[in-house]
């Protein structure tokens, strides 16, 4: 193919993360983030076919693909401006939502929890009952999640084949329809997750724990052992024992797109999400609408070559230009939205769609490390509530298409973006067409909210803003550090690094 | 009891968690009942990094045996041959794995990134990217082809976008057992790479009778217009199903070939180029001339029920 010569490429940080610490008599001062990776994604994806992007993309990370691949069909879809059959919108979110549970419980008990089994907690009450639980390859709740995880990806490959890393979701729908034998084999792997979730994880049917609407009510279900001694029972009380109810809240501005696309009011032109986005401003308490015109990036800190001030995607560039000895520390670029830090994921999302007891927890003890984590168990059953919805809705409109062709005419130069809510938060894809091929792909990805460095004017990230102030005891075992770090639910390799009287200490989430 | 180290270098963690799903045997068996010992993951292991840096050491100065290496994704060596692009504690990740794979009985590259260079070194490979002992199709990487490890073993090369769950776990369990395991030409273990991805695929009576699909979405064969790799891929994924369940090519998604070391190739990814009706490509050892007159045949031949795409693929 040919290809053309343009200086707009660019990567995002999926994988490695160091983080740089000041400490002052053992309490935190100051915090980078610093990405250590450069892969060049989007400079990939230059000069290419633009459906390439469906292969491409996803592999961008192993644990949020199916997350790309969306963002990038819908990109397309807008581009183009392709109508999508429901049935493909159900298909989209229901592999989604699988993605989505695997990530939450990965991430909670293989990654997160097993902290509370750390040596340093040896004489805790509950140390005893975390290690049951929690140990690696050894506890109860963490061989469990390996069984229930490898289960629970299955429905992504009844419909792309193969998890992680397929190609489904392509504009205009999806490969394959959902028929009688792939509905019903899904609904039984949804059962079994359901069922483990209600009696490991949180000690409660769905109904009773959707209903429950105030932090009060969950303090009342954490005296009670049939929550208290599930695995978030467990977790909430080992993290509120150690205090993580009140630290690292981070910037107070929050974002989400909303939550998987409306199967009957979804299209290009119209952005319809079956739980609401916006964007919360932590100033005003109040939920704005979200304007992706607002997205803008800085690479003032970041090893690219400097443009004055926040760009917007479609005016993005990502020129590498490394600079390991200076005040730049990163390869990840510093999203705003305006002028705001913002967090993304899990709280984010459920606060600004409403649901009740994240709210009135936040409304009583603000933003904060536990509450992170929480959410993302939280959102499991609104998860597993609209994946049934799914399947149900898929079962009554079985012979609806899950493709529409679209001929290649439509296939016009253009711009399109794609936003979805990934298991991390917001994930937005923006490309521009030209001459039939890719001539820009921007990706803004959740951890690049996250692991943002410092913007032009001197602001720091989100994860650079939750650790100052933070009191770490041993920096030979700063098991503090992991409780936050992993709270933000990092991407899979994780390195952070502190700086205290000259000596570095590194561990991985 | 056999120790491993997993090394992530310019990766997506894709094989990280495609192991996972891995059943028989699973990660949790390989270390219950393989005698594998992890010595270190950097997504599963609990100890701290100081204590990574302390295996490192031990491992790097002779003081800790290293059994099996396994590396995940591609050898980041930009800028200018420095690696710094990938770096660990300000060193190139290409340096460590160099320095490990040295210590190693036995090097295992986890996934196409680690084999061939893969995703990241797809044009106009902004990284520089290579794998492990090739660069894309060509012999010698990181290390040169005459390059062994302790066992006399060159890199092993798992390949695939992301490596199967079972050709991953089954491998390494093999490899525990000490018998010889056999490699093909890429230095790939046979047993997982000595069939088509075409083999097994549930489209294939479509392919047979040489009904094609236009589009996407249909039941029939992908081969002839969508870009399907798959008779000309070698991999398990339609011999062994994906989690158990399917594979890309049964869910209508064409197979791009990403266990070859030209993964991802330049062109159109969801097209065939052609030389007039036919693929410019054909299966894998297939003379054109007879398999024109073959397909001619077999078209006319066709079933109403496959000609009239019927069928449930």
């Amino acid at each position: 193919m040919a290809r053309i010569d343009v200086n707009i490429n660019l990567n995002r940080v999926e994988g490695d993360l160091e983080i740089g610490l000041t400490l002052e008599d053992g309490v935190v001062t100051e915090a980078r983030t610093i990405g250590t990776l450069y892969r060049g994604f989007e400079q990939i994806m230059v000069g290419r076919t633009p459906r390439d992007a469906l292969v491409i993309t996803p592999r961008v990370c192993g644990i949020c693909g199916t997350a790309h691949l969306y963002s990038a069909v819908l990109a397309l879809e807008q581009a183009w401006q392709v109508p999508v059959p429901a049935n493909a919108t159900r298909i989209r979110n229901l592999c989604l939502i699988a993605e989505g549970l695997q990530n939450d419980f990965r991430q909670t008990f293989l990654f997160f929890a097993p902290d509370f089994c750390n040596p340093r907690y040896n004489r805790q009450p509950w140390f005893t009952e975390a290690l049951a639980a929690f140990e690696p390859f050894r506890g109860a709740i963490y061989l469990e999640t390996l069984a229930t995880t490898r289960r629970v990806v299955e429905i992504v490959a009844h419909f792309g084949g193969q998890w992680p890393h397929s190609s489904y979701m392509l504009p205009g729908g999806v490969t394959l329809s959902a028929d009688m034998r792939r509905i019903l084999a899904c609904r039984a792997v949804l059962d079994e997750v359901q069922r483990w979730y209600e009696q490991r994880i949180v000690g409660a049917s769905l109904d009773d724990w959707l209903a429950l609407d105030s932090a009060d009510a969950y303090f009342g279900w954490l005296e009670a052992s049939a929550h208290a001694d599930s695995g978030l029972g467990l977790l909430s009380r080992c993290a509120r024992s150690l205090g993580l109810h009140r630290l690292a809240a981070g910037t107070p501005h929050m974002l989400s797109s909303g939550s998987w696309c409306d199967p009957e009011h979804w299209a290009f032109n119209a952005e319809v999400r079956l739980l609401p986005g916006g964007f919360y401003n932590g100033d005003t308490g109040q939920i704005e609408a979200v304007d992706q015109q607002l997205i803008n990036e800085h690479v003032r800190h970041s090893w690219f070559r400097p443009y004055q001030g926040g760009r917007h995607p479609w005016q993005g560039e990502t020129v590498p230009d490394f600079q390991p000895n200076s005040d730049r520390y990163t390869w990840a670029k510093a999203p705003r939205y305006g002028d705001k830090v913002v967090q993304t994921g899990p709280l984010a999302e459920l606060l600004i769609a409403g649901d009740a007891l994240i709210t009135s927890l936040h409304a009583a003890e603000g933003g904060n490390a536990w509450l992170r984590q929480f959410a993302r168990v939280r959102r499991v059953a609104l998860e597993l509530l609209h994946a049934r919805r799914m399947l149900d809705e898929l079962a009554l409109n079985m012979h609806e298409p899950h493709f529409l062709d679209m001929p290649k005419s439509r296939e016009l130069d253009g711009e399109g973006y794609g936003l979805v809510m990934a298991a991390r938060g917001i994930l937005g894809h923006w490309l521009r067409i030209k001459n039939g091929q890719v001539d820009k792909y921007q990706i803004v990805t959740p951890t690049a909210w996250s692991a943002s460095p410092r913007d032009s004017a001197g602001i720091p990230g989100h994860w650079e803003q939750s650790l100052v102030g933070l009191s770490v005891q041993d920096p030979d075992n700063p098991v503090e550090i992991g409780h936050i770090i992993r709270s933000h639910d990092p991407c899979l390799v994780c390195t952070v690094h502190m700086l205290d009287t000259g000596k570095r200490v590194r561990f991985a989430p | 009891m056999n120790t491993l180290f997993w090394l992530q270098t310019g990766a997506c963690g894709g094989e990280s968690l495609a192991i996972l799903s891995a059943d028989s045997p699973s990660l949790e068996q390989l270390l219950s009942t393989h005698d594998i010992e992890l010595l270190w993951h950097p997504s599963l292991s609990h100890a701290s990094m100081r204590e990574h840096d302390a295996i490192f050491e031990r491992i790097v100065s002779g003081n800790q045996t290293l059994d099996i290496l396994c590396v995940e994704g591609s050898i980041v060596t930009a800028p200018r041959g420095t690696g710094l692009y990938d770096s660990y504690q300000g060193r190139a990740r290409m340096d460590i794995a160099r320095e490990l794979a040295q210590h190693a009985d036995v090097v295992v590259a986890m996934g196409t990134c680690a084999a061939f260079g893969g995703v990241h070194a797809a044009t106009p490979n902004p990284s520089d990217c290579i794998g492990l002992q090739y660069n894309r199709e060509q012999p010698g990487g990181l290390f040169p082809p005459e390059w062994r490890s302790r066992r006399g073993l060159p890199v092993i090369n798992v390949s695939g976008c992301p490596a199967h769950p079972h050709a991953m776990t089954q491998t390494l369990a093999w490899l525990t057992t000490g018998l010889p395991l056999q490699l093909d030409g890429l230095n790939r273990p046979k047993a997982f790479f000595n069939t088509m991805v075409h083999q097994g695929c549930t489209r294939n009576e479509y392919h047979e009778y040489d009904i094609e699909e236009m589009a996407p979405g249909g039941p029939a064969c992908l081969f002839f217009n969508l870009g399907c790799q798959g008779p000309m891929t070698q991999a398990v994924c339609n011999s062994d199903l994906w989690n158990g369940t399917s594979s890309k090519t049964r869910a209508g998604v064409p197979c791009f070939g990403c266990t070859s070391p030209a993964f991802p190739r330049d062109i159109d990814l969801f097209s065939t180029e052609k030389i007039g009706d036919i693929p410019l490509r054909l299966p894998l050892g297939v003379e054109r001339a007879r398999y024109m007159a073959y397909k001619n045949l077999a078209h006319h031949a066709a079933p109403a029920r496959v000609k009239d795409k019927e069928m449930d693929s």
